[in-house]
């Protein structure tokens, strides 16, 4: 299961990540197209895995898709 | 006497000898091209003092010949091998502790995954089982079967080692000037029969299966396999994955090849290898493994252990204990947390979950299970030797004011392939 998570500064900036579980432990995953583990990401929402928003509503498989769609 | 009538003929072996010539009579215009060879020349009789300066050059000495002298006696060393991490030293995640199989990736030693279909079916640690390592080596990677699983036809269980694009680009696979390299390693398995694994590409459609014989159970033995550089397909050579060497635990009809030649399929073992965790028990330990450039094993290329350290540390390392500080943002959050990197990782990593405490002048407040988030604007992960982290979901600190982050369990930084 993966879950946004984005951090809004006092000046209205923010930073995003993606948290995610694995063995009982969080990992948060950079934005980066050459982290693998964000690579597996896309791959794994792609093909089903659960994906959360930053208010932790479950997508729809549309809505990961397209979210998908969108990154780098 | 005729001078034509003295020939090879005409001297007996041993009727000429040292004493008989004088010095400096026997000189190069007496002596035919290739009349002088090794088998003339006695060990020992050529030092220096019979070498005048500037008589040896390039032109005398075979291309090759001395390169391939130091190879076999292991005086070259540096990168001769591309396996980072070959003899199981370095294990900076379990510290010698056994890590079971799950189903997907668990580095049981730097560089190494083993990985499975179905989790739980074995064990890796470093030095299982204890027994002596091969001569010249300390540690070994010990795979423990936990059962006797009948593996799938599109399952697999394996060990592997990802190597980097920029570490492999010279080999020039993917090109017409693909090079041959070695694959080399010791092996040491309660099962005897034909074992394998494969070499493939990071998009895994290139793949060369190989396959090997253990011929004695519970004996270290070595194993080499000299492959043909792959002219086809796509061999990254960038900071991405290029080259990825698999040893088989058990695979499926679906991932199994023929050994011994170049496929666009997805191989990871040879067709017919023995399953390793197919029998209860049984045991499958590695280490020396050498890739390296060539169609000769040569010995295995020993690095200095900080120099293996460094080198694993561009992909996983740990941050422990320093107490560093950033600025309060809210009353939850402390951005701007600038940590050290001990060598600069290989792309922005992924960061584990980690206890600590935030604390500001007048509050300390103890924290646990929070993740950082790596701030990748700030482009300082890659190229210096420093992370900028946010800690959220912490407590008692100010807004705008200066606050402290000290870590208490290892924070794990992974920027591995």
């Amino acid at each position: 299961m993966y879950k946004l998570r984005k951090t809004i500064y006092s000046d209205n900036s923010f930073i995003e990540d993606i948290l995610f579980t694995n063995n009982s432990k969080q990992y948060s995953i950079p934005f980066d197209p050459a982290n693998t583990d964000y690579q597996q990401f896309k791959i794994q929402v792609l093909a089903g895995a659960e994906l959360q928003d930053a208010d932790g509503n479950v997508m729809t498989q549309e809505q990961a898709n397209a979210f998908i769609a969108t990154l780098p | 006497m005729p001078i034509s009538r003295i020939n090879n003929n005409s001297i007996a072996n041993n009727t000429i000898v040292a004493s008989d010539l004088a010095a400096g009579s026997v000189t190069g215009d007496k002596l035919g091209l290739t009349a002088i060879n090794a088998n003339n020349i006695v060990n020992s009789t050529i030092t220096t003092t019979q070498i005048a300066s500037n008589t040896i050059s390039n032109t005398n000495i075979a291309t090759g010949a001395i390169e391939n002298y130091s190879r076999a006696t292991g005086l070259l060393s540096g990168m001769r091998n591309r396996i980072i991490n070959g003899a199981m030293v370095i294990d900076q995640r379990n510290a010698g502790a056994s890590v079971t199989n799950i189903n997907g990736n668990v580095y049981p030693v730097d560089r190494f995954i083993a990985a499975g279909a179905v989790a739980s079916k074995f064990t890796a640690q470093q030095n299982a089982g204890s027994v002596t390592p091969p001569v010249g080596f300390t540690n070994y990677l010990g795979i423990t079967s936990l059962s006797a699983y009948t593996v799938g036809a599109g399952e697999n269980f394996n060990i592997r080692c990802y190597n980097e694009g920029l570490n492999t680009a010279d080999l020039g696979w993917g090109t017409a000037n693909a090079k041959t390299v070695t694959l080399s390693f010791w092996v040491y398995s309660s099962l005897t029969g034909t074992f394998g694994g494969s070499i493939n590409n990071y998009s895994f459609n290139r793949s060369y299966p190989y396959s090997y014989t253990i011929t004695s159970a519970n004996t270290w033995q070595q194993i080499s396999v000299t492959i043909a550089g792959d002219t086809s397909g796509t061999w990254n050579t960038n900071n991405s994955g290029s080259l990825c060497v698999f040893w088989n635990l058990g695979c499926g009809a679906t991932n199994s090849g023929p050994a011994g030649s170049w496929s666009s399929n997805l191989y990871i073992a040879p067709t017919g290898a023995t399953s390793v965790v197919g029998t209860n028990g049984a045991t499958f330990y590695i280490t020396g493994v050498q890739l390296e450039v060539g169609s000769t094993a040569t010995s295995f290329d020993y690095r200095p252990y900080g120099t293996e350290l460094a080198l694993c540390q561009r992909y996983y390392q740990a941050f422990f204990g320093p107490t560093t500080t950033g600025i309060g943002n809210g009353s939850t959050n402390v951005n701007d947390v600038v940590i050290p990197l001990f060598v600069p990782l290989r792309a922005s990593p992924t960061m584990g979950s980690c206890n600590g405490a935030a604390f500001t002048s007048s509050a300390y407040n103890t924290f646990t299970s929070v993740t950082p988030t790596v701030v990748l604007n700030s482009g300082v992960f890659i190229s210096t030797n420093q992370l900028r982290l946010n800690f959220g979901s912490v407590s008692g600190v100010t807004d705008n004011r200066i606050a402290g982050i000290r870590v208490d369990s290892n924070l794990s930084i992974s920027s591995e392939l």
